[in-house]
């Protein structure tokens, strides 16, 4: 084949390629349902065989974790070591069962939400590629009547929010991700306002909508440090779910108040979770609109102008 | 034939990227299977056979990925299109040649694919971090590639091997 048409032929082929992606995205782009579908199918289609994979291939994981994790392990060991000194030999193999019913318990144990139902499941793995640093994939899907925008929580509180289902695993946005925007409210002072993760930091979660900082900087105005955070009435979740503990309040400018919150939850070591089978409403949660004009709308700016010049006109 | 190995190639690559490199991570990043994928079929397959691998490579990531459906693809496509035509003129009995090419697109794909990502408006992706996990994957994909060229050449032996071929001398 002459080398100028392989090429223009090759172009040709790229350029469909292109113009595909881009379908694909504009379709994505308007969450078009049989697409949403398809990708749903696929990963249930290929879960059983990740699934063996995942069983035949875990000690290499492990062995790999056990080689290069020497940091971790070590502040284990020594926490070991001190359990050691109060147990028989056999009791590690209990501990380990019993360490992994406690989680299973914690994670089940839910003390708010009442008269929702929950699900749990075991948490299957992380993050997958090298940017989705704050998602985990979970165990059941919609045949356990797990929806899109559902709570998952532990005992300790807010975990995330299901973002994508498939018949036997779902995926959960962690509280951590910086775009998840949560409606809270601040248990000592009433206010209530939106909240996010933090880049880089997995265990804190800052509100920086919402609570104002007071107009004379009155310390006993501000929320207490210690105070607890709590999901909001009017968030995407049922309220009252705890999120954390205030650990520092701070304003930018001297008119809105940044609060950072200490996360209840350790989300980066998770085993398993409890998704709340309520239905939420499947929007950014918004603060109530307050007028923020100070003139009662009744009167007639015109008025207003001319009081504010001294009476002058007639 | 060659699209079931192909697609049989794709299904490891995804399982390996799902199971293993889930644990298996230096300094916290892991090698990008799919990506390696792509870029291999570009270098083995040429732009001919090269952007379709890679196409079907980046869908089959972007169903398991939280960003925009056809990202990937996309990326991978161009990659191992660019891969294929820039490599023709190359020699190919150099692993370590091979293992740089597949390093520098790994790299040049993880950066392409966050540019996209932040034009699509997925915020937080370019930083430092982009850098060190461009760096990083791409030196695994790098070392990795040594061991799955032959998995490769197997799956598109047909194209690869006319791509390989010694070229006729033109004595006239």
């Amino acid at each position: 084949m002459p080398p100028a048409q392989h090429t223009g032929r090759s172009r040709y082929r790229l350029a469909l390629l292109v113009l595909t992606s881009i379908t694909l995205l504009s379709l994505d782009f308007r969450s078009f349902g049989p697409l949403d579908s398809a990708q749903s199918g696929v990963r249930d289609l290929l879960h059983p065989v990740t699934s063996l994979v995942d069983t035949a291939l875990s000690p290499i994981g492990g062995a790999w974790n056990a080689a290069f994790r020497y940091g971790d392990l070590k502040t284990e060991n020594r926490e070991l070591r001190r359990r050691i000194d109060d147990l028989t030999g056999h009791a590690i193999e209990v501990e380990a069962d019993s360490a992994a019913f406690a989680r299973l318990q914690r994670a089940v144990d839910i003390r708010f939400g009442e008269g929702i139902p929950t699900v749990a499941a075991t948490v299957l793995r992380g993050e997958v590629g090298n940017f989705d640093t704050n998602v985990v994939t979970i165990g059941k899907g919609s045949n356990s009547g797990i929806r899109e925008g559902m709570a998952a929580v532990t005992g300790a509180g807010l975990v995330g929010r299901v973002s994508q289902v498939d018949r036997t695993t779902s995926t959960v946005e962690l509280i951590t991700e910086p775009s998840l925007i949560v409606g809270v409210r601040v248990v000592s002072t009433d206010e209530v306002g939106l909240g996010h993760g933090v880049a880089g930091e997995p265990n804190q979660f800052v509100i920086d909508q919402g609570p104002a900082w007071p107009d004379n900087g009155d310390p006993a105005l501000l929320p207490r440090i210690g105070s607890a955070i709590v999901t909001a009435t009017d968030s995407r979740y049922s309220a009252e779910i705890p999120v954390g503990t205030v650990i520092d309040v701070a304003t930018p400018d001297g008119l809105a108040m940044v609060i950072t919150v200490e996360l209840s939850n350790d989300v980066t070591d998770l085993g398993f979770v409890s998704v709340m089978l309520d239905i939420a409403p499947d929007e950014v949660p918004l603060l109530p609109v307050v007028p923020s004009t100070l003139v009662p709308i009744e009167i007639d700016p015109a008025q207003v102008d001319s009081a504010a010049g001294g009476g002058s006109t007639p | 034939m060659t699209s079931m190995r192909v697609a049989l190639l794709c299904l490891v690559a995804i399982s390996l990227q799902l199971t293993v490199f889930v644990d298996v991570r230096v300094f916290g990043v892991a090698p990008e299977m799919l990506a390696l994928v792509a870029i291999l079929s570009g270098y083995f397959g040429g732009s001919q056979l090269g952007p379709v691998v890679g196409f079907a490579a980046g869908l089959l990531w972007d169903v398991y990925l939280p960003t925009h459906l056809g990202v990937s693809a996309l990326v991978f496509a161009v990659t191992a299109y660019m891969i294929g035509t820039l490599e023709a003129g190359l020699f190919h009995d150099s692993r370590l040649q091979m293992g740089a090419v597949v390093a520098l697109a790994t790299m040049a794909t993880v950066v392409s694919y966050a540019l996209l990502n932040e034009i699509l408006g997925v915020r937080g992706l370019i930083d430092l971090e982009m850098l060190r996990v461009a760096a990083v994957s791409g030196l695994l994909n790098g070392a990795i590639s040594l061991a799955a060229a032959p998995a490769m050449k197997w799956a598109i032996r047909s194209a690869a091997n006319a791509r390989m071929a010694p070229k006729p001398v033109n004595r006239a």
